[in-house]
């Protein structure tokens, strides 16, 4: 088949036609290539670019705005965060405050009452002593008038 | 030259035979008009259908040719840059998507059906004439580069990085429309005629891998011609000057 085939393309450039024929089929294909070029590049390059530079730039607009709100939203955050941070430790503050007081309230009472009961005790000895040398004192008086009334009552038997 | 016919059968081969019409006096491949004219169409359609009710959104038609321009403007970006790759996308762009609809058509679409007085209707890819009109196009596509970037001093990039370059690069002129169309050119007939022959020696289902392997090798080669349009435009954009900033 092949020798056919060679044998044929060398035929036809004897002849009119064959394979490698140039005329003004050329010149002309590429006038028409030239023509195809200018309207597609009138009806699809440039249009289609241009779209795709429109979404570009919308994408691209979307895209800072989104990445803005982020930052924002960031700093709002850390902003909260940061205040919940200082009334905690405010609170823990007023916390540790009000426990101090109330400690130091506590124990200034408690020192207080200790006085106060040691004061009650002490009188309460005080009255205690007194009372116990009145009573040795009365028993000594009588010690006295007691020794007599034996004394007679054993010699006036007697 | 006589269609070749395997008796019994009813496919024929036809190898440089053409649809002549006559302008004046000159000459033009009449098949080789009549499938870019619908390749053409199919690309104007396309287009129409993708941008003709812009979204921000893309659905359907939109969206397949938004993801077409970007991976067009992928390729051309890579190569060019940021700052020079608008200017050159329609050129490249155009050029990849006319072979690849050219190529593509030729496999798919069944031109055979079509039954015309004398050549046939195939891959407009497959005349020697519209792969010479596309590498010499970007042949011009690329001294306009250079030529606009760097006025006449575009032509000391040829003695670049030492004078004994020169007779290549001159050369190289020369080398790199006639690579270009004779690559695709061979391709896409060489790719038809396996096609072809397979069909004259088994009608079904054999060819089949062939012709996916067609689709393939088709897409490949639009790519590959887009690709060395960039990089030739890119080379005649390029600086040489590093050397002269640096005195």
């Amino acid at each position: 088949m092949t020798p056919w085939l060679f044998l044929a393309a060398a035929e036809a450039v004897e002849a009119e036609g064959g394979l490698f024929d140039l005329d003004a089929t050329l010149p002309l294909m590429a006038l028409q290539f030239l023509l195809l070029m200018v309207v597609l590049n009138a009806l699809l390059y440039k249009p289609l670019l241009q779209v795709l530079d429109e979404r570009d730039a919308y994408v691209r607009g979307n895209l800072s705005r989104a990445k803005e709100a982020q930052t924002q939203a960031d700093a709002a955050a850390s902003q909260y965060e940061e205040s919940l941070i200082q009334a905690r430790r405010a609170s823990q503050q007023q916390l540790a405050a009000v426990l101090e007081t109330t400690q130091k309230e506590a124990s200034n009472r408690l020192a207080a009452a200790q006085q106060q009961v040691q004061a009650q005790l002490d009188s309460a000895r005080q009255d205690l002593e007194r009372q116990k040398q009145a009573a040795l004192e009365q028993l000594a008086q009588q010690v006295g008038t007691l020794s007599d009334s034996i004394l007679h009552k054993l010699l006036g038997s007697l | 030259m006589h269609p070749l016919l395997l008796p019994g059968t009813l496919a024929s081969l036809e190898v440089g035979k053409h649809l002549y019409w006559h302008l004046g006096n000159l000459k033009i491949h009449g098949q080789v008009f009549i499938t870019s004219w619908v390749v053409i169409g199919i690309l104007l359609v396309a287009a129409l259908l993708g941008t003709r009710n812009p979204q921000r959104i893309p659905k359907g038609w939109q969206n397949f040719m938004e993801y077409v321009l970007e991976f067009l403007r992928q390729l051309v970006r890579g190569q060019l840059g940021e700052k020079e790759y608008r200017a050159w996308l329609p050129f490249v762009g155009t050029l990849f998507l006319f072979i690849f609809a050219c190529n593509w058509s030729g496999i798919l679409v069944p031109w055979k059906l079509i039954e015309l007085p004398e050549g046939e209707l195939a891959a407009s890819t497959n005349d020697i004439n519209t792969t010479a009109a596309l590498a010499l196009l970007t042949s011009l596509a690329y001294f306009y580069a250079g030529l606009s970037r760097k006025g006449l001093g575009y032509f000391s990039g040829y003695l670049y990085p030492t004078p004994i370059m020169l007779p290549f690069k001159i050369i190289e002129d020369f080398t790199k429309p006639l690579s270009l169309s004779f690559r695709l050119f061979g391709n896409i007939l060489a790719d038809e005629l396996v096609v072809g022959v397979l069909v004259l020696l088994v009608p079904l289902f054999v060819p089949l891998p062939l012709m996916i392997l067609g689709l393939f090798l088709s897409a490949i080669q639009a790519l590959i011609f887009a690709t060395l349009a960039t990089t030739y435009i890119a080379e005649a954009l390029e600086d040489h000057g590093h050397e002269e900033a640096h005195n």
